[in-house]
């Protein structure tokens, strides 16, 4: 943390600007750095008990049991780092998946279907925002009540039933390569990753989300639009989580009520795992998506090594503890990106 | 001001009230270019309740605001609105994020637009710069949430200052600020009035510094104005503070004698390598001085963080507080100068607020009837207006806020009461209220130790003083007898 600036001389009118502005990667990225070796470890500890963990294969089949994961958790990182919490990406997950596969039963193609099930996030998104800002309601208390009755429409929509995926090109938005030689999947990931990282270090209105979660009020009386930045992280966060829950039917072609149901704490811990705080105000995406690709990895380790996968829950939880404590240690207070 | 009174802001007749209590009855208030014009009155005059109206942060009720350009004509009052800033009362600042994001961030104004660091960079160190450019030097790239009190407000002074506005709102900026810093901040606001055209509004409860920087006064009393533009000069001291309402409390408590009977009871000791500091039981013992030392000493007092320094040393108390719920326990209090963060509990009714440290001093299990009877007569004593002892501590003034503070320790019996800045943001009648209150416990043989950074106060309640240098080392202990501003200033390096 010595931010040394260069003593120079410092007569008025000469250049001021001799302090330094780039921050080492490592200084930056500490807590991420710290985490991408804490998987490295996990993927070698599990790789000595099972060789075949280290392959290639198993390589593609966690990122692409994870894609979804990590999407999703930046979308949850967007409203925790202006010091909310989404709640409801779980449901909406699901909802969009029975949307989709019940819109192409009725024929709409793939592309329209998709349409429909990314409209679930934007409606959610829209609702979730607005009782937050307009109406002033806590953000755990409104996407408590968008998670339930998201989650309740995921089965009135076929009634309870899985419903498969009729349009036999709809695999391709998952395992399809639009750029050759990549899988979408992990392209999907890679732009998401970074177009969020670069707004939220490199944009005005990413500055305004950790603003926003580092003080509300402050951030009102600074002139920043607290409420337009609130609302669209939880419209982003739900759209995000839509566009997850496409990935996820168009992989097991296949759409389920209750698909997303565990997704929505393996997100916030995802994000908690990945350095940012629940009070708001901190976080990166690449900590969110490090994270995020740790709970897949332990969880993928736990099954290969064949210990009953009851134990995912406690060994994912003893992650987050172990993140956490190292976060807290490392360093009294963590800034915003 | 040659060519007839080009006013930057005229208030006229400007009404607010908070559901049934009306704040401002009718305020008339107006700032020409390029003056610094200080409003006064008393606490709950409504001086931060007009600010507030004027920033648009509280809708007005009746009355005219209007915001002139350089040329005199009107603006709309969205526009006029862009063009103030404001430092306030209660810092607004960014915890998370640099010093640097904390001035610039405010300036970008379109969100879907690059963010550039070396641009805030340059930008925050050239406004800080003004005020202290080794403080500039050394923290742009700092977590505000890791700066003390006072540096934060700095970066808050910073912010208005180079924001770009014609109009400067400054709501009791000099708070937090040594006197070092206040000079700086005084010749910056010299300079941008005169040679930029700058106007500023400056709130003080402090008559040296009124005198020093401000051209006219307002002064508003009961949400009225009383005096309207007014060339501060032609004003007395004993005027201004006639006009504000309190000129029985100006005469009867100026410098009331030390006249106190020897208290007897066991003193205290503290001791860090090579120093040995005593207090006497019923001594009122001043700290003057910048906030390093000072602050190491009252931590170890009050238990409020481990001090590696200081320890104790008196009967049946440990060498070191673990924390400030043994000390409180143990018959040592604590009145925080942070008022707005560790002080006030602002999700509580007033009651709560006043009774906190007796609850903790007590063991109290339930919070039974008598409790109310007991807040009730605090506030009686202290003079508070409220409605209700269940109403929030936001529907308070700051000064008011800083008395319920004072309250919690009021007729607590206690061995040490150590109290950080507590006149910060007060009007003079409270100011004398609380002196009289604090000997008070004195008389009573509790060791009273008062840390403030305005050093003629100082010098009208301590019986000795404590003085620290920049470096936050002790550099020496006066008594009364010997007390001048002088002396003062000499050991703590800080300018009069």
């Amino acid at each position: 943390m010595t931010h040394t600036t260069t003593q120079g001389t410092q007569a008025a009118g000469q250049t001021p600007c001799a302090i330094r502005h780039r921050e080492s990667i490592i200084g930056t990225y500490r807590t991420e750095v710290a985490i991408a070796v804490a998987i490295a470890l996990l993927a070698l500890a599990v790789g000595s008990q099972v060789p075949q963990a280290l392959s290639w294969g198993n390589f593609a089949n966690v990122t692409q049991a994870g894609a979804p994961l990590i999407i999703m958790s930046l979308g949850v990182l967007l409203v925790v780092i202006t010091g909310g919490i989404d709640l409801s990406v779980g449901s909406v997950f699901s909802l969009t998946g029975m949307v989709t596969a019940q819109a192409m039963a009725y024929g709409y193609g793939g592309v329209a279907a998709s349409m429909f099930g990314l409209g679930v996030g934007l409606v959610f998104g829209s609702i979730n925002g607005f009782l937050v800002t307009i109406a002033g309601l806590a953000p755990f208390v409104v996407t408590l009540i968008t998670f339930a009755v998201a989650g309740s429409l995921a089965f009135i929509v076929t009634n309870g039933r899985s419903m498969p995926i009729p349009d036999p090109d709809f695999w391709l938005l998952n395992s399809g390569s639009l750029i050759p030689g990549l899988p979408n999947y992990i392209l999907f990931c890679l732009v998401l990753l970074v177009a969020i990282e670069i707004f939220l270090k490199k944009m005005v209105a990413g500055r305004w989300f950790y603003a926003v979660g580092s003080s509300a009020a402050a951030a009102y009386l600074l002139g920043i639009p607290v409420k337009r930045t609130k609302f669209f992280a939880y419209v982003a966060s739900s759209l995000l989580a839509s566009f997850s829950g496409l990935l996820t039917i168009s992989y097991i072609l296949n759409a389920e009520s209750t698909a997303g149901s565990s997704l929505m704490l393996q997100a916030i811990a995802a994000v908690v795992i990945g350095g940012a705080s629940l009070l708001g105000g901190t976080g990166t995406a690449v900590g969110a998506v490090l994270g995020a690709l740790m709970i897949t990895v332990i969880q993928n380790g736990v099954n290969l090594i064949g210990i009953n996968s009851f134990w995912q829950g406690s060994v994912t939880g003893l992650a987050i503890l172990i993140a956490v404590v190292i976060d807290r240690f490392s360093k009294s207070r963590r800034g915003a990106g | 001001m040659s060519n007839a009174q080009q006013f930057v802001l005229s208030v006229k007749g400007l009404t607010k009230s908070y559901g049934a209590t009306s704040v401002l009855k009718g305020v008339d208030f107006s700032v020409a270019r390029g003056e610094v014009h200080a409003l006064l009155g008393g606490n709950g005059a409504g001086k931060s309740t007009l600010i507030r109206v004027i920033t648009g942060s509280a809708t007005k009720g009746e009355g005219e605001i209007i915001f002139r350009d350089p040329a005199g004509a009107a603006r709309t009052e969205a526009e006029g609105r862009r063009k103030v800033a404001v430092v306030h009362q209660e810092l607004a600042l960014l915890p998370h994020l640099t010093v640097a994001e904390n001035i610039a961030l405010p300036h970008f104004r379109k969100g879907f637009a690059p963010f550039s660091r070396k641009g805030a960079l340059r930008h925050a160190h050239e406004a800080l710069s003004m005020i202290d450019r080794d403080f500039a030097s050394a923290s742009v790239h700092r977590l505000v949430g890791d700066l003390s009190l006072h540096e934060g407000q700095m970066v808050e002074i910073a912010r208005a200052l180079s924001s770009g506005a014609d109009l400067l709102l400054l709501d009791e900026p000099t708070a937090n600020l040594t006197a070092a810093e206040t000079e700086r901040l005084f010749s910056v606001l010299r300079r941008l009035t005169r040679n930029a055209g700058l106007s500023v509004v400056f709130v003080s409860h402090r008559m040296r510094e009124i005198r020093e920087i401000a051209d006219v006064c307002t002064i508003i009393r009961d949400g009225r104005t009383v005096v309207d533009r007014v060339p501060t000069a032609s004003l007395s001291d004993a005027a201004i503070v006639e006009k504000m309402g309190q000129l029985a409390a100006f005469h009867s408590a100026e410098h009331a004698p030390l006249a106190r009977a020897r208290v007897s009871g066991e003193g205290l000791t503290v001791r860090e390598d090579g120093n040995e500091l005593e207090f006497a039981p019923g001594t009122i013992v001043g700290i003057a001085g910048a906030p390093v030392g000072p602050q190491a000493l009252i931590d170890a007092l009050v238990g409020a963080a481990r001090s590696k320094r200081w320890t104790v040393s008196r009967a049946k108390w440990p060498t070191r507080f673990s924390s400030p719920r043994e000390a409180a326990r143990l018959g040592a209090g604590f009145v925080t100068g942070d008022r707005s963060q560790k002080g006030i509990l602002h999700s509580l009714p007033i009651l709560d607020n006043v009774l906190a440290s007796r609850r903790v001093v007590r063991g109290s299990l339930f919070a039974g009837a008598s409790e109310r009877i007991e807040c009730l007569d605090l506030l009686q004593a202290l003079k508070v207006k409220a409605d209700s002892i269940w109403d929030l501590p936001h529907t308070l003034s700051g000064g008011t806020q800083q008395k319920l503070l004072v309250a919690r320790w009021l007729g607590v019996p206690s061995d040490l009461l150590v109290l950080e800045e507590p006149t910060r943001g007060v009007d003079i009648g409270t100011k004398k209220e609380i002196y009289q209150l604090i000997r008070q416990m004195a008389s009573t043989g509790t060791i009273i130790v008062w840390w403030s950074t305005e050093n003629v106060e100082l010098l009208e309640v301590c019986d000795r003083v404590i003085a620290f240098d920049t470096e936050g080392r002790c550099s020496g202990l006066i008594e009364h007898g010997d007390l001048s501003e002088d002396r003062l200033s000499e050991l703590t390096g800080l300018a009069a």
